[in-house]
């Protein structure tokens, strides 16, 4: 089921569309659900379709379709980091490899503890600050230098996200 | 009317339409896989790319409109050049597997990719792999990798079966189509996603590795599993049906086919085929030739008829018998004097018999439905018993037309219901009879308001409705809604032949018992015709109480099934793709065909056999060669047309009450309806072939203190089977639904009546 | 004086030295006949002899039902049947070919997609009953077996022109 402050802004968000189109806050509610329990699971999908009236299949595309919504479990703090052109000649793939021997994870894990998992991710149409990633794909984190990188973990670990 | 010109030739083509539909008309072919031209438009295989004059770059003419002087080349440098790049792009991914591939002959990328591909890839990289899904024992999704993502079967789902099970999950190089979390598609339609499928992605289950197109010889013929009529392709290799594929015909199916026709194929290879006759004696079967068997049943028959009297015998035919069949049956048992046969074996109320003004049939033509804008649809299982009228009604809806349902099951019908009234069978009557007192005092309430404001009004009464024990009022009260909306109304037909079982006099008229006299009060001798009395008579226990009192039944069947145990001759006849023979659709269309293999073994078509029996019993007029002869003589002289008519006198009440318990309500699973189907092994091993539950709501749930999925004992009328319990609080209250037609509930009674459950 | 010519020509025996001359020519010429079967013509790597199913190196047979050398054969003598094998496999339950119809085309070997059924350069065999042509699956996979190498060696020679 569905927590109730996920349906009450599911509710906050249909009122945008006509009564009849209710499937289309369905973007909106996958990102409630993870940003809830920090990855969607089958049975949220289930719920969504549901509550929404569309069909199961059709959440599922959509949850699939985009890059940002998290289809496993992944750490509290989930950092993409960016590899397309930009950030790849800025060293985005030091900037990976610094991350993975420092929290010691590959790419789609997570750290024993539970608290930061990895990603690709694709262009975040911010390449001025090249290198980056993004903390639970919300707050951007630029030009990033292992020092920098350092400081980013340890306030995270400091519970200042 | 607008001028466009295709390749230089001048087309006059309606305004709206897209390119390719003006190729089309005009017999110019554009290759193309993602179009469809019952589905909606996605675009998105680019294989019909061609060249507009003016446009920068060529535009796919499935997704173009055609405007006024648009000249279209699909044969030029840059539409040639489109086509090819965009063909090596298909075949990229593409495994090279057509030798082993099922639908290598009849695929439509080996077709295109012959006419308008390359010699050549210049992809040597890896190709991608995509895993295989099971999605149940109809389709086989084994190699996914095949798929070129047209989406034509999501697109299917979505607009024609009304539910979309399969999707296109993930994106770019990995987007597959896929089922939610590995769930089977359980659609009634869903094998038309087989045809649709343009490459060997999704191919059939049963017909697996079976044969290749190009050995197969092609029949045409009738569908003998609803009462639709659907036109088949019946596909045989050495004598063997090995499937069947629609034929598209606007009128009817259009180009679809559901699972029912499209897999039962299946249990005309059953082992259970009886194939030689077979003699009872001294309570042990044994095989014999056809001679001794008839002169057996003849010599019984005859015996009767100079003794006790000819009304000792009855004769029963289930509604998917051929026209000839029932004919010659009703000719023989009238030719012996008796007047004791019937084809409506799952009917109760037969006090509208004498007062029909004809043929009770659809009471319009099946695209009708599909232009009806109004629709009241009373006492059916729409979904389950007519899935491709369900479809069409579906579009209808879609279109802008309202239905409304009144019956006792509140099944999802996959469409938008305008109103709906889910009442208990005692009140199905009241509710309609309500309706018409609405409507024709001019009330704008609920169902009457709806279908007052329409034009093309139809009101439907189901196989619940004709079935009901008030069947015959409650087509007096929708022949009184029909006239006071100015709209048309009919039945939905049972079988097959529930309409030629008139025309071919298969009723008993007014000296004879019908069908449920004939088993209340037990006859010596029964014919039946293709009949398993448990499964196809309304009250199966009385019936086999019938069966089991009686001094001789014989026992015409395909089957060797539960006969066995009460019968006196097994008689081996041949289904309808053995035989020639005749169907009258319900609505009124009479389609002969022809057999398409050889009956098996020693089985006999029914027509055959009942001729000779008439030959032996002295019957006059049983001198037919060709069961064409037959069909002429009972049709001779008559205009079908003229004898259709669904108006009723005024009939009697017959009150029917709930009498204070539960009421049962009973539908016929899809995947139950007759016995070829019943045989059908990948049809039983559906969802909607699944054992039959008790459903109820929650309320009686509580009472029995059990959770859905235990075992509680249903009984009815002395006897008692046990069934999971299942909880459906659509139910109208007082009422419990057991399915009928089904060997697990075959102990009970009537369809409808009283029905007690208690704790196992 | 076509008499006299003609006496002439018979008296001083002319026929006989043209004729003895052709004999001669052919006893000192080289030979040209071979003597089977102590010796044997050459055959070409793309000889249409005794039909064989190949197997892959590890076993498992080539042939995977495709029915296309059924449907090719211009003489109809290939039969197969086809099922599902229980590894899920497509293979023949049945695959036979009538040597007495066949016409040795080799179109089957042409259309074969996985080079399963191929004729090799075997020709001397024989049948003592009308039955013993008639070769099922079992026996051509022996004849494969049997010239694998052969046949190999010949797939490999034709490689570059296919």
């Amino acid at each position: 089921m569905l927590s109730e402050q996920i349906q009450a802004k599911i509710e906050r968000e249909l009122v945008k569309y006509p009564a009849d189109q209710r499937q289309s806050a369905v973007m909106a509610a996958l990102r409630f659900v993870q940003d809830e329990k920090g990855w969607i699971a089958n049975d949220d999908m289930a719920d969504i379709a549901a509550y929404l009236g569309m069909p199961q299949m059709a959440v599922y595309e959509v949850a699939t379709f985009y890059h940002m919504y998290n289809l496993k479990p992944m750490g509290k703090f989930t950092l993409t980091v960016c590899t397309n052109l930009s950030c790849q000649l800025c060293g985005s793939d030091d900037t990976l490899a610094y991350l993975k021997q420092k929290l010691g994870i590959g790419i789609g894990e997570i750290t024993p503890d539970g608290k930061f998992g990895v990603r690709e991710g694709e262009c975040m149409g911010a390449c001025v600050d090249a290198p980056m990633f993004t903390i639970n794909n919300k707050k951007l984190c630029g030009r990033l230098t292992p020092q920098k990188i350092d400081q980013i973990l340890a306030d995270l670990e400091g519970g200042q996200a | 009317m607008i001028k466009i010109e295709i390749d230089g030739k001048l087309i006059e083509t309606e305004n709206g339409v897209t390119v390719i539909e003006a190729a089309h008309q005009a017999g110019i072919a554009i290759p193309h896989f993602c179009y469809h031209k019952k589905l909606s438009i996605a675009a998105n295989c680019r294989m019909c790319l061609v060249q507009v004059e003016k446009a920068p770059k060529p535009l796919p003419a499935c997704a173009t409109s055609v405007a006024e002087g648009m000249k279209v080349y699909t044969h030029s440098a840059q539409a040639v050049k489109a086509q090819k790049g965009v063909m090596e792009f298909l075949l990229i991914n593409h495994p090279l597997d057509c030798p082993i591939c099922d639908q290598g002959g009849e695929c439509m990328l080996q077709d295109i990719s012959v006419g308008y591909g390359g010699v050549a890839s210049r992809y040597h990289e890896e190709k991608r792999a995509v895993l295989g899904k099971d999605i149940g024992p109809l389709v086989s999704a084994e190699e996914m990798s095949r798929c070129i993502n047209c989406t034509r079967c999501v697109r299917f789902g979505q607009e024609i079966a009304g539910m979309m099970e399969l999707g296109q999950a993930f994106r770019g190089e990995h987007a597959e189509i896929m089922s939610f979390v590995s769930g089977t598609v359980d659609s009634e339609l869903s094998g038309n996603m087989i045809d649709l499928c343009p490459v060997g992605a999704l191919t059939s289950k049963p017909f697996r590795y079976k044969a290749r197109s190009w050995e197969l010889s092609r029949r045409r013929s009738v569908s003998a599993h609803d009462s639709l009529g659907t036109s088949l392709a019946v596909q045989t290799k050495s004598n063997r049906v090995l499937r069947v594929l629609p034929i598209e015909n606007d009128d009817i199916n259009e180009c679809w086919l559901s699972d029912k026709d499209r897999f039962a194929y299946e249990g005309l290879n059953s082992a259970e085929r009886l194939t030689k006759p077979m003699i009872k004696q001294d309570g042990k079967w044994h095989e014999v030739e056809w001679q001794t068997a008839l002169e057996f049943v003849a010599n019984g028959l005859r015996h009767l008829a100079n003794g006790a009297g000819a009304a000792h015998i009855g004769a029963l035919a289930t509604a998917n018998s051929t026209l000839e069949e029932m004919y010659l049956l009703q000719k023989l048992v009238r030719g012996l004097g008796s007047n004791n046969v019937d084809f409506r074996l799952r009917q109760t109320d037969f006090s509208g018999d004498g007062k029909q003004q004809g043929t009770p049939w659809l009471g319009m033509s099946i695209a009708d439905i599909s232009r009806a804008d109004r629709l009241l649809i009373v006492g059916s299982f729409l979904r389950k018993d007519h899935p491709l009228l369900a479809a069409r009604i579906r579009r209808a809806v879609k279109n802008g037309a309202q239905v409304n349902i009144i019956h006792s099951a509140d099944d999802d019908l996959l469409m938008n219901v305008a109103n709906k009234a889910i009442v208990a069978p005692d009140a199905l009557l009241e509710t309609l009879n309500q309706v018409a007192r609405d409507v024709a005092a001019q009330k704008d309430v609920g169902i009457a308001a709806s279908l007052r404001s329409g034009e093309r009004v139809a009101v439907l009464l189901g196989n619940f409705a004709q079935q009901h024990p008030q069947a015959a009022q409650l087509q007096a009260a929708a022949q009184q809604i029909a006239a006071a909306t100015n709209g048309k109304f009919g039945f939905f037909g049972e079988a097959a032949n529930s309409v030629g079982g008139y025309l071919a006099n298969a009723v008993p008229g007014t000296q004879g018992l019908n069908a449920a006299a004939m088993l209340e009060t037990p006859r010596k001798a029964y014919l039946l015709l293709n009949v398993e009395p448990e499964l196809d008579c309304a009250n199966p226990q009385q019936a086999m109480a019938a069966m089991h009192t009686a001094d001789l039944v014989v026992s015409l069947s395909a089957y060797k099934h539960h006969a066995l145990e009460y019968a006196d001759v097994l008689l081996p006849i041949a289904p309808f793709t053995e035989t020639s023979g005749t169907f009258v659709s319900t609505e009124g269309r009479v389609q002969s065909f022809k057999g398409a293999v050889k009956p098996l073994g020693e089985a006999r078509p029914a027509w055959k056999v009942l001729r000779v029996l008439g030959n032996l019993l002295k019957v006059a007029g049983f001198e037919y060669d060709t069961s064409e002869a037959v069909r002429d003589e009972a049709l001779h002289g008559m205009d079908v047309a003229a004898r259709l008519d669904n108006g009723i006198g005024a009939v009697e009440a017959k009150p029917y009450a709930g009498q204070g318990g539960l009421q049962r309500v009973s539908d016929v699973p899809i995947y139950a309806t007759d016995a070829v189907v019943r045989r059908s092994a990948p049809l039983q091993a559906t969802t909607d072939a699944s054992m039959p539950r008790v459903w109820m709501r929650s309320e009686e749930l509580g009472k029995l203190g059990v959770q859905p999925g235990t075992t509680v004992r249903v009984s009815q009328g002395g006897a008692s089977v046990a069934l999971a319990a299942a909880l459906d609080d659509r139910l109208p209250k007082g009422v419990v639904r057991v399915a009928a037609g089904h060997a697990a509930t075959a102990a009970l009674g009537a369809m409808f009546g009283t029905i007690t459950l208690e704790r196992a | 004086m076509a008499k006299i010519s003609s006496f002439f020509k018979s008296f001083l025996l002319l026929e006989l030295l043209k004729g003895m001359a052709v004999t001669g020519k052919h006893f000192f010429a080289h030979k040209v006949t071979v003597q089977y079967p102590d010796e044997k013509t050459p055959q070409s790597f793309r000889f249409r002899g005794l039909h064989a199913q190949r197997r892959y190196p590890n076993g498992e047979e080539r042939c995977i039902a495709c029915k296309l050398c059924e449907a090719v054969c211009p003489a109809l003598a290939i039969k197969i049947e086809v099922a599902e094998r229980e590894d899920g496999s497509r293979r023949t339950t049945q695959y036979d070919i009538d040597l007495t119809k066949c016409i040795f085309c080799g179109f089957c070997e042409e259309s074969c997609p996985v080079d399963a059924i191929v004729e090799t350069r075997v020709f001397e065999y024989h049948g003592e009953k009308r039955g013993d042509l008639y070769y099922t699956k079992p026996m051509l996979l022996a004849v494969g077996d049997k010239h694998e190498a052969q046949i190999a060696k010949d797939r490999a020679a034709d490689a570059k022109y296919r």
